[in-house]
């Protein structure tokens, strides 16, 4: 256990952990500035924000020695006995100066700097630097240039703290971005015709904590300031990238990352990045329909779920048997409500999983203490990252609840063959899928062999088009609910848009048709219903998911049935805090100095 | 609070005289005047209200009127589409939508500008935050009083009716910081033109 003096005071850092003094500072709640440092890249130390007065404290006699230079905060080990200062007027001068130096060359774009309202330079500015500005030379003017079709370089807002290059090469190995020239006239670049193009090349943006590297699909459209973040899941593959999803004004405006260290680390990838825009497809399903004289006609949200209800119960009265395909896109919460309520029509309904899309295969990243890294690394923990070749979040946790009300996991070319052979009069297909999931050939195989067709999802696809009623569902922003991914971790999503006009969240289709009585579903209390009912789903219990996830219990089927790479784990909540760059989230006081 | 707190002070009404409680005398002295302000009007030259519209009002330089848009050197608009008015703004009537300056010639040197600026004069309550927050002084209040329309779409303006308004009374009312000097070649002049 190591004791640590921080300002005076003394602290107990937890065990087991190698920390820097920036890191252990957060934990004692004392700030340290930073640029240059971050935890999954080798420490450089050359930004000099976060220089400190470090000594050590002689155990036998009690007397501290100081070193007589500052030293850089993120290279100081927090080891038992360690003095740190960060308040006295030596390391505040030093601040101030180095807040000077680093805004020598910057130039007064904040009012058309994206970054503007996250910054790392207006924030320390304020807090550390100086208002004033004494630097009377000519200022070095860069041109702005593309690093990449999706990045734009603002060579003049560049504190040069190498995070982008350290991440291209220790990251991704890919090496993309280099620092040409020096001293003064150092800058990033990349060689002629090799832009930043690897899968992960937008977290640059991310990483940058001034207004240099800038997303171009976010450029000049919104201030940071007007969105309104919601803690997401990422659905565009089976990772389940943890990300917070930025709105404002009923549009969602971009994806950031939240750091997960089982997860994605700090990381996302550019097609998960994009996947936003789905959100505010113009395309989306606006209305629900109800076939009429053999053409669908929109009708209001009742009467397509008194005609659901009424077809189905028709074909269990006449003794048909009613079909439900729960898609991988839909929520456990979402699963569980649907199985209920068609298992509640006829105890003989089948349940079978919805497509699952599949792109290419597994794409992993998995940076080591070694491999490009050029710093000091002895404080990094390199953990993998990959991209899943299943495009859907959740095909496990549907799996799960299939796997409970049927006792096995049907598949949907299975249910296609048994569909074609016309086993059953009414099917129930909820969709809900990123990119639209049923094409032409499903539609015509499916739609001829069936008496009563219910199609709920959010494009219209054409299996859509050819229903007796559709429901609009919603997209991945507009509902609440929790996914499994691929590790089988279990990790809830906000809604970040409320419902289109003319559709429902599926959870309140699902909970209306089941007749749960007045008022609005929550997912929570569903999630703890599921967490009663199914076992594997266990961990949940009361509805509670930890902030970082929790990995479902493993069922025996599992393995042999889907073919998913079941890793199971210990059902026990993860300790440890979400990071994130101080610049990237509000301060919390703006009168003090000492404690931030 | 109760009515038994320490921090409430008592007060009493002031004694009134017996020319108070007639009531007359003091009547008579309001009348007074009111005949010395109509004495005025007809013999002298101090009516506060202007025969309007036959005599224009003129108000004073700090009147807080209709907005404009102010123009830079090369005509193009001075906003720089940052927002922050739309963000200062109390009551939410401005609506920018700001976007990637062109690569031209003209637009070279900017890098942000408004494809829309709209302000709704109509949710405006004329408190003058917007141009307090502009940094580049392109948003300004001008003397204009008169705003009239027949619908509630034509109280909403748009960027080309806000540049309008600028062109309209950029003669009267000059910008009030002069337009901001262009990229100095150097900072040292600038220094030595101060000193």
């Amino acid at each position: 256990m190591a004791t640590i003096t921080i300002n005076g005071d003394a602290y107990t850092l937890p065990e087991g952990e190698k920390l820097n003094a920036i890191q252990a500072a957060k934990l004692c709640g004392v700030e340290i500035p930073y640029y240059c440092w971050h935890p999954a890249l080798s420490v450089v130390a050359n930004c000099r924000m976060c220089e400190i007065e470090v000594g050590a404290k002689d155990p036998a006699t009690g007397e501290i020695k100081m070193v007589p230079k500052l030293v850089p905060g993120c290279q100081t080990l927090a080891k038992d006995g360690v003095v740190i200062v960060t308040d006295s007027a030596k390391v505040q001068e030093h601040q101030r100066m180095i807040m000077e130096y680093l805004l020598l060359n910057h130039p007064l774009d904040c009012p058309v700097c994206d970054q503007a309202g996250e910054c790392g330079l207006q924030d320390y500015s304020y807090h550390f630097g100086q208002a004033t500005h004494r630097f009377v030379e000519e200022r070095t003017v860069n041109p702005r240039k593309d690093v990449s079709d999706a990045i734009q370089l603002n060579q003049d807002r560049c504190i040069m703290c190498t995070r982008c290059v350290r991440f291209t090469r220790e990251i991704t190995h890919t090496g993309e971005l280099h620092v040409m020239n020096r001293g003064n006239h150092a800058e990033i670049d990349v060689f002629p015709g090799v832009p930043v193009d690897n899968p992960l090349a937008g977290n640059v943006v991310d990483l940058c904590p001034v207004g240099a590297l800038l997303d171009k699909d976010f450029l000049h459209t919104q201030r940071v300031w007007f969105l309104s973040k919601h803690e997401s899941i990422c659905t565009r593959c089976a990772t389940g990238c943890n990300v917070s999803a930025e709105e404002n004004r009923g549009s969602l405006w971009r994806f950031k990352p939240r750091h997960n260290p089982h997860v994605n680390d700090y990381w996302i990838c550019d097609e998960g990045r994009a996947s936003y825009k789905e959100a505010n497809n113009p395309a989306l399903l606006a209305s629900m329909y109800v076939k009429k004289a053999g053409t669908p006609e929109p009708v209001a949200v009742d009467q397509a779920v008194a005609a659901t209800e009424r077809g189905l119960k028709d074909v269990v009265a006449r003794g048909g048997a009613v079909a439900g395909v729960l898609s991988p896109f839909l929520t456990v919460e979402e699963a569980y409500l649907m199985a209920r309520y068609l298992k509640s029509l006829s105890p003989q309904a089948v349940l079978a999983l919805g497509p699952v899309p599949v792109s290419g295969g597994d794409q992993t990243f998995a940076p080591d203490k070694t491999t490009g890294r050029t710093g000091d690394t002895s404080f990094v923990v390199p953990r993998p990252f990959t991209i899943r070749g299943e495009k859907c979040p959740n095909r496990i946790g549907v799996s799960e609840v299939l796997a409970h009300f049927e006792g096995e996991v049907i598949g949907w070319e299975s249910l296609l063959a048994r569909v074609q052979k016309g086993e059953f009069a009414a099917l129930y297909v909820a969709s809900d899928a990123l990119d639209p999931a049923f094409d032409e050939v499903a539609a015509g195989a499916i739609r001829p062999r069936v008496g009563f067709l219910v199609v709920q999802d959010t494009h219209a696809t054409p299996l859509a088009q050819v229903a007796d009623v559709v429901l609009a569902g919603a997209t991945f922003a507009e509902k609440a609910g929790s996914y499994v991914n691929a590790d089988r971790r279990l990790q809830y999503a906000e809604a970040a848009l409320p419902p289109r006009d003319g559709s429902l969240p599926d959870l309140d289709l699902f909970a209306i048709l089941l007749a749960r009585g007045a008022g609005p579903v929550r997912s929570r209390e569903v999630l703890a219903e599921v967490a009663e009912a199914i076992p594997a789903f266990g961990v949940a219990r009361g509805g509670v998911v930890p902030p970082f996830g929790v990995v479902i219990a493993t069922t025996p089927r599992e393995g042999a049935d889907a073919g998913g790479a079941a890793v199971g784990g210990p059902a026990v909540a993860e300790s440890g805090s979400r990071f994130s760059d101080p610049w990237t989230t509000v301060w919390r006081d703006h009168g003090g100095r000492k404690r931030i | 609070m109760n009515a038994n707190h320490p921090d409430l002070k008592r007060m009493t009404p002031p004694k009134l005289s017996l020319g108070d409680r007639l009531y007359v005398p003091q009547v008579i002295a309001g009348l007074a005047v009111t005949a010395r302000h109509m004495a005025g009007v007809v013999f002298g030259d101090s009516a506060i209200t202007v025969q309007y519209p036959e005599d224009q009002h003129i108000p004073s330089p700090n009147y807080r009127g209709v907005h404009r848009l102010n123009k830079d050197e090369s005509g193009r608009v001075k906003c720089v589409a940052c927002m922050l008015c739309s963000t200062a703004c109390p009551a939410h009537c401005i609506d920018i939508v700001g976007t990637t300056a062109p690569e031209t010639e003209l637009w070279g040197d900017r890098e942000k500008y408004p494809a829309s600026f709209v302000i709704d004069e109509l949710r405006c309550i004329f408190c003058g935050m917007c141009e307090e927050a502009c940094p580049v002084e392109a948003i300004e209040l001008t003397g204009l009083y008169d705003l009239t329309g027949l619908s509630r779409e034509q109280m909403i303006f748009d960027k080309t009716k806000l540049l309008s308004v600028f062109d309209l009374t950029k003669d009267a009312e000059p910008m009030r910081y002069g337009s901001p000097p262009s990229r100095p070649t150097s900072s040292t002049e600038l220094v030595r033109d101060s000193i």
